[in-house]
């Protein structure tokens, strides 16, 4: 078990190695660097040109240039932004935790919401409600986000006037006041994510539904109910921990499309933003916050899945 | 008695007016935060954000609804004969948002930190000319030129040249501090940047309390912002999202003419284009008319390859319908009987320019030149492309008839894009600079003009109009660039 779990950190921390090495080869391969980006059609003026590229330090070799902040980031600081003055930890903390923020509100509505669902899908197989959720959730899955995102706008801040359509707090506000321009983004992404979980845990409950010793304590006479919650549901939710995490990564890292679209100030705007000013030690500090968070879920979401789960845990210690 | 009951009607009459008009509401606009974390409130650096800028600080000279120079910071300023030196005279009793007067010494400092190469400022090429500067007294300063020139007062009015109090320069780029109708609460260029009424303003209190400049990138989140009545006013409106907006009583729309134009370089150091004629014919092929349509949907003036914005008291009047038969029989003349084919490189850059290169494509092909598209990345054009190639794309914001056709056109100008070397052209421009009448330069402008119509390299179709669109509550907004827009009388309902 233990050796599984140092097995695991390393492979993670290869990972993150390589994420950010393909991140960094990728920025840098794109035309343009800091300077072509910030002097735009006066980029064209070698001399200030040249002037812009020493100002910034951009003359060395890229390798270089990734040494030395993939070495401060190994120490735990991330370093500077191309500017040479801002610290990235400062820029960074705050979009990180309003990032937080948009998950834990999209999470604390989406996963409730999405177990419930499935379950009852579960237990209602192919009858209305079945029918009807089922129906939605696909909608909601194929939809793009930024198309659902548009429509909710129009809805809800254009035709009926009721919710702000985006957000133009500050990225260093308080969540407080993030109400109630939060609400419409909280909503897209808790629909996107709620219909991924919600058709795993329908057919997880399915297939335990079906199963022998189900099947065997209804024949024994246990109450329907209690059946469900006791000797249903325990096996049927754990396949949804694992899908519960790679959501929850996906939310950290991947809902740059929502936060341009509601101009949301966190880590996904914060990420487009320093791609289109070429700042890579940004770029790649992003990277690899993103990288570490979906290595740390998944992580904790096996060991999660083997602590409920005689079986896997066995399937290790034997070894 | 008469007299003083008069008198105190008036001042009775003027309390009312002022009572009622003090600042109320808070106008909210966006930017496009453009200059990421490079942005700063420092009115001649790079990263200026003009949007805040325009509010924060004043002008010595600013232009009026019709563009020529009106009294700003500056009251009254006259030349001596020659042109060469130029003495203004400034408003007394104005105060700085920190308290402190306005004086000649500000406006030496102001003009000497623009000046600095060391500064590297965009706005030092409209003020180069100046040599020396001198404060008469602390409400005169006197300017020498290095060469004459006749309108100095509209380079004083470039929106960048604005006045930032004595000593301030390492610390402007975060204070805004200035002598404009609003003054800094605080400023957040990635977020929301806060404005409050100046209310010792030299023109009076402004019409809004607060104002609040929000940094939106992205083009569609700030339209959605608009449309949600999140902000009041937007200039970037295109002409494709001008139905969203149309059909609604919510908002009011202007189409504003500007001098901003986009068009075709043909590098004339380069054969063919080193023929004057198969210069001409390149450009008689093109049906302007029908440009504007296709691509501006109308928004726009018609241009006769001359860069000087369509209302601009130096514009020449010139016809260039197309002319087909002219231009193949031009091309023969320059020993082209077949026909000529050219590359044209465009980016999406300016997203315009591929449209514009392929509804040319379709004129020119009738006059027998043949065009092929190459598109090329955006990142690099300027550097790459531009200048590069024998034939590119090109776009430039309005500047005074005098800089744009210096800046674009004389042989020694560092941008002269097209590689133009004509020595009448250069003398008839150092012309117009040394005389004071008025006609007498407008004359040699409009000449100027002329003769660019004849020989020039550069396919300038039209001028693009802007598109402003507020919401129906903003009162007060002009329908003048940006710049010029008087803040101070925009109100909210």
């Amino acid at each position: 078990m233990l050796l599984m779990l140092i097995r695991r950190v390393l492979l993670g921390l290869v990972t993150v190695c390589i994420v950010s090495l393909i991140i960094f080869a990728g920025v840098e391969i794109l035309p343009g660097d800091a300077c072509t980006q910030f002097l735009g059609e006066y980029q064209a003026d070698d001399e200030l040109l040249a002037q812009c590229r020493k100002d910034l330090d951009l003359n060395r070799p890229a390798i270089d240039r990734f040494a030395e902040w993939a070495g401060g980031a190994m120490a735990g600081d991330l370093g500077l932004a191309v500017d040479g003055k801002t610290k990235i930890s400062s820029i960074v903390g705050d979009r990180l935790q309003n990032s937080l923020l948009l998950a834990l509100c999209a999470m604390g509505i989406g996963v409730p919401l999405a177990l419930m669902l499935g379950v009852i899908t579960g237990l209602c197989r192919d009858r209305m409600p079945d029918l009807i959720a089922s129906t939605l959730a696909i909608f909601a899955m194929t939809i793009p986000e930024f198309v659902s995102a548009t429509l909710l706008i129009l809805i809800f801040s254009i035709w009926l006037g009721w919710l702000p359509g985006i957000v133009l707090t500050s990225a260093s506000a308080p969540a407080a006041e993030f109400f109630p321009e939060i609400l419409l983004p909280v909503i897209v992404l808790s629909l996107v994510m709620c219909a991924h979980i919600m058709r795993m845990v329908r057919s997880s409950v399915i297939e335990v539904m079906a199963g022998d010793y189900i099947q065997m304590a209804t024949l024994k006479g246990v109450p329907y109910w209690p059946m469900v919650f006791r000797h249903a549901l325990p096996n049927a939710l754990l396949p949804a921990i694992n899908v519960v995490a790679l959501t929850i990564a996906w939310l950290l890292g991947g809902v740059v499309v929502i936060e341009v679209v509601f101009n949301y100030p966190g880590l996904g705007r914060l990420m487009i933003d320093s791609i289109s000013d070429r700042d890579l030690p940004v770029v790649q500090s992003i990277a690899l916050i993103v990288a570490s968070v979906y290595v740390c879920v998944n992580l904790a979401a096996d060991l999660l899945t083997m602590l409920a789960n005689p079986k896997l845990r066995t399937m290790y210690t034997r070894k | 008695m008469k007299k003083w009951l008069i008198a105190s009607a008036m001042t009775a009459a003027l309390v009312g007016t002022s009572a009622i008009a003090a600042p109320s509401g808070t106008f909210k606009q966006a930017h496009e935060y453009g200059y990421g974390d490079k942005s700063s409130l420092d009115p001649a650096s790079r990263g200026r954000v003009m949007q805040i800028t325009e509010k924060l600080m004043s002008r010595l000279i600013r232009p009026d609804m019709k563009g020529s120079p009106s009294p700003d910071l500056a009251t009254s300023w006259s030349a001596n004969d020659a042109a060469t030196e130029w003495t203004v005279k400034l408003r007394a009793g104005v105060k700085f948002h920190d308290g402190s007067a306005f004086d000649s010494g500000d406006v030496i400092y102001t003009f000497n930190r623009v000046l600095n190469p060391e500064n590297k400022s965009p706005a030092r090429s409209a003020i180069k000319m100046i040599e020396k500067m001198e404060a008469v007294d602390s409400s005169t300063v006197k300017f020498s030129l290095s060469t004459p020139f006749a309108d100095m007062p509209l380079q004083l009015m470039d929106y960048r040249l604005r006045i930032i109090p004595e000593g301030s320069g390492d610390s402007i780029a975060s204070s805004g501090i200035g002598t404009g109708p609003f003054k800094l609460v605080s400023f957040d260029a990635a977020g929301v940047t806060k404005l409050e009424a100046n209310m010792d303003y030299w023109e009076g209190a402004p019409g809004v309390a607060k104002m609040e400049i929000i940094g939106i990138g992205d083009g569609q989140a700030r339209m959605q912002a608009l449309l949600g009545g999140q902000i009041d006013f937007e200039n970037t409106v295109t002409n494709q999202q001008k139905p969203m907006f149309a059909s609604s009583n919510k908002f009011k729309m202007m189409e504003v003419p500007t001098g901003n134009w986009r068009g075709l370089v043909f590098r004339t150091d380069v054969a063919p284009f080193t023929d004057v004629r198969v210069r001409q014919a390149v450009r008689m092929a093109a049906d302007r008319e029908d440009l504007v349509k296709l691509i501006m949907g109308g928004a726009a003036s018609i241009a006769c390859d001359t860069p000087v914005k369509p209302d601009d008291q130096y514009r020449a009047d010139i016809n260039c319908p197309q002319d087909i038969a002219g231009a193949k029989k031009l091309l023969a003349e320059a020993g082209f009987p077949n026909g000529i084919d050219i590359d044209v490189y465009v980016a999406t850059l300016e997203p315009t320019w591929p449209i514009l290169a392929e509804a040319y494509q379709q004129q020119a092909a009738k006059a027998g030149i043949r065009v092929t598209i190459k598109q090329v990345p955006s990142d690099g054009y300027w550097k790459d492309t531009w200048m590069q190639k024998s034939v590119s794309a090109t776009r430039w914001n309005e500047r005074p008839a005098d800089s744009a056709l210096h800046e674009i056109y004389l042989s020694t100008a560092k941008w002269n894009e097209s590689y133009y070397k004509d020595a009448d052209f250069d003398a008839m421009l150092a012309k117009a600079r040394r005389e004071l009448n008025f006609e007498k330069r407008k004359a040699l402008y409009v000449g100027a003009q002329e003769h660019l119509y004849k020989t020039t390299g550069t396919l300038i179709p039209y001028h693009v109009s802007k598109l402003y669109v507020m919401n129906s509550r903003v009162s007060g907004i002009d329908a003048v660039e940006n710049h010029t827009i008087r803040w101070n009388k925009v109100a909210v309902k």
